[in-house]
């Protein structure tokens, strides 16, 4: 599936961009210049030889946060996005097998989770909970685990409901077997699209939540918490919160891309038959050509 | 909500001149009654969430209005005051009692109605959310209908274009980006601030301009994609191809076969998108000053003022239920044919 994301240009390009993402998360505080938390005289600079994008309003070198507060971010997302993955799937697949009860209350719990504006829920909780941007990260994964719940509660449904998992069944195969073998298979991709998206939704929360001050501690630099102090001096440096918002909204792009990607390769989509096409055409020697997904 | 999945009447098919009237107005109290029966175990799940907030989160008026050395002795004083000490569940009826009644309690930080509290910030909140859900509503529906009529020309392909781009912007963003712009730079709008409607239309409008915007971009997009791409959808169907057969115009194809076919999906997300507006009006009133209803949320849950947050979590989720019987009485209203059973 991965070869096959990479054969379309955008999914090229979503992979590349969230490469240099990640490379910045990792790196990221060891590629800053400066110091991120050191202060100078030079305050509210505009971009220099000295300061690539200039100074805030304590002096502090903006690209050495930025890249410092790089991890702070990406790492909120991943862990957002994961804390969902495995509170929505697991119910969302059981609740097709485990009967009535179990199914009655998944959904009723997913609907009230969908209901909880999940912003303000996750400053509440954050805020009274403790401030920490780990907690913060768990309890929005929560709110938005309804659509991992969702996703992969349909997809399995149209795989339980199939000829060949009932024949799997009729000729003695255990759940556990079916589960592996036909039902994780058609189950994943639409799950690894709704992971792409959630990525990126997990990447405004936590820009949202750092831009309100929430889950961090105030010298510790965040892509959010530039833009709002960017914010108090707007009269001054006018352009200074461009740099913070195009980085934000270049990743939550990457991450739609990639999730589009995904979703044409694995067939979900109605260009999903062109595009697999012209992706095996240009790849003729690859030895397995099975479409993933296709009954979703 | 899923209701919007199952809105379906399998009504049986009766005379329809005579009991037209009562058809429509069954199909209604039907969906009515469905979607508060799935409403009601919402509000019960997500109130006692919210009410368990604070045994979670240990927090303690005592704490604010003593400090933090305070006696054990006076700690238990306090706290038997405000009535902590009872049993969780008591509490719970208690609380929810007074929900029921519209009273949200008494605020631990200044002792005032948390419900006059709420009722100060919700006008100024529901402004911005009405206007942002009207762009969204005007301009998604504009734009997806133009890409859907035209599809497959540069015009449906700059729509979707564009419409990508907005989609990934977050609404805090764009708020900034319109401050810095429209606001410090370009001086046409106000940057901060609220004028309540009474005091004049203009500077209303003006002062929930900005923030209604950068609230609607979300919304924008989703209505315009949703939109799209059921009306395409619609149009390959086969009863459009007979309506085109049977010589009727573009126009009366589009308003009475296309457009009431494909609306559902487009008005479901906006039930969907509703929640996530609330959300974010915490975020755009922190940036345009606004003292609102989400501002206050964010404030009191800095100051841990427990039962101010439960509140406004209370009030928010009444907001998103009762928006959301609306959209399904809507969805209702426009089921298409083929599931009314006309």
């Amino acid at each position: 599936m991965i070869r096959r994301v990479l054969a379309l240009p955008s999914g090229r390009i979503a992979v590349v961009v969230l490469a240099v993402i990640a490379v910045l998360a990792v790196f990221g505080p060891l590629l800053a210049p400066q110091d991120p938390l050191a202060t100078s005289d030079n305050t509210l600079a505009a971009a220099s030889g000295a300061h690539w994008l200039g100074t805030d309003y304590l002096g502090r070198d903006v690209l050495s946060r930025l890249l410092d507060g790089s991890r702070v971010s990406v790492l909120g997302s991943l862990e957002v996005a994961l804390t969902a993955l495995v509170v929505g799937v697991v119910p969302g697949i059981l609740s097709v097998y485990l009967g009535r009860a179990f199914e009655w209350i998944t959904l009723r719990l997913a609907d009230t989770l969908v209901a909880l504006p999940f912003l303000l829920f996750a400053v509440a909780v954050v805020a009274l909970l403790g401030n920490g941007i780990t907690q913060a990260m768990l309890v929005t994964g929560v709110l938005v685990s309804p659509l991992f719940y969702r996703v992969s509660r349909a997809a399995t449904l149209a795989v339980a409901r199939s000829q060949y998992v009932e024949a799997a069944i009729v000729s003695g195969a255990s759940l556990g077997r079916v589960v592996r073998r036909h039902v994780w298979v058609k189950v994943l991709p639409p799950i690894a699209v709704a992971l792409a998206q959630t990525v990126g939704v997990g990447f405004v929360i936590v820009s949202s939540l750092t831009f309100l001050g929430i889950g961090v501690q105030p010298p510790a630099p965040t892509w959010g918490g530039l833009l709002a102090s960017d914010l108090g001096y707007l009269s001054h440096r006018p352009w200074a919160p461009l740099t913070p918002a195009l980085l934000i909204v270049v990743t939550v792009w990457a991450c739609n891309l990639l999730a589009d990607a995904i979703r044409d390769v694995s067939g979900e989509a109605g260009r999903a038959l062109l595009n697999n096409r012209r992706a095996r055409a240009n790849r003729l020697d690859k030895a397995d050509p099975a479409p993933a997904g296709g009954a979703s | 909500m899923t209701t919007t999945q199952a809105q379906a009447t399998p009504d049986v098919r009766r005379p329809v001149a005579a009991a037209g009237t009562r058809h429509t107005l069954g199909r209604v109290l039907a969906t009515l009654a469905r979607s508060i029966a799935i409403f009601v175990p919402v509000f019960l799940v997500a109130t006692f969430v919210t009410f368990a907030l604070r045994s979670l989160s240990g927090l303690s008026p005592a704490r604010i209005q003593l400090g933090e050395d305070a006696t054990p002795e006076a700690i238990a004083r306090v706290e038997a005051q405000w009535g902590l000490d009872r049993p969780f569940l008591v509490q719970y009826g208690d609380w929810f009692n007074g929900v029921l009644h519209g009273q949200l309690g008494t605020s631990w930080t200044n002792g005032a109605d948390i419900s006059t509290l709420i009722g100060l910030g919700l006008g100024v909140s529901l402004s911005v959310a009405t206007f942002a859900l009207l762009i969204g509503v005007v301009v998604g529906f504009a734009l997806g209908t133009v890409a859907a009529l035209r599809r497959t020309t540069w015009i449906d392909r700059a729509i979707t274009g564009f419409v990508t781009a907005i989609s990934v912007m977050p609404a805090f963003v764009v708020g900034i980006v319109l401050v810095a712009v429209l606001a410090v730079q370009l001086k046409l709008f106000p940057s901060a601030g609220y004028i309540p409607a009474e005091q004049g239309l203009g500077p209303w409008l003006a002062h929930i301009t900005l923030p209604a915007v950068a609230l609607s971009f979300d919304v924008v997009a989703d209505v315009a994609r949703q939109l799209r791409s059921s009306l395409v959808a619609a149009y390959r169907e086969n009863y459009v191809t007979g309506a085109v057969v049977r010589g009727l115009g573009p126009r009366r194809v589009f308003f009475c076969h296309v457009l009431r076919n494909g609306l559902g999906p487009a008005l479901a997300t906006l039930g969907l998108k509703f929640p996530s507006l609330v959300g974010a009006s915490v975020v755009t009133e922190w940036i345009f000053g606004l003292q609102g209803f989400g501002r206050f949320a964010n404030d009191s849950a800095q100051a841990g003022d427990v039962p101010a947050v439960q509140g406004v979590l209370v009030v928010s989720i009444v907001l998103v239920v009762v928006f959301n019987l609306f959209v399904n009485l809507v969805l209702a209203r426009v089921t298409p044919a083929s599931q009314r059973g006309v």
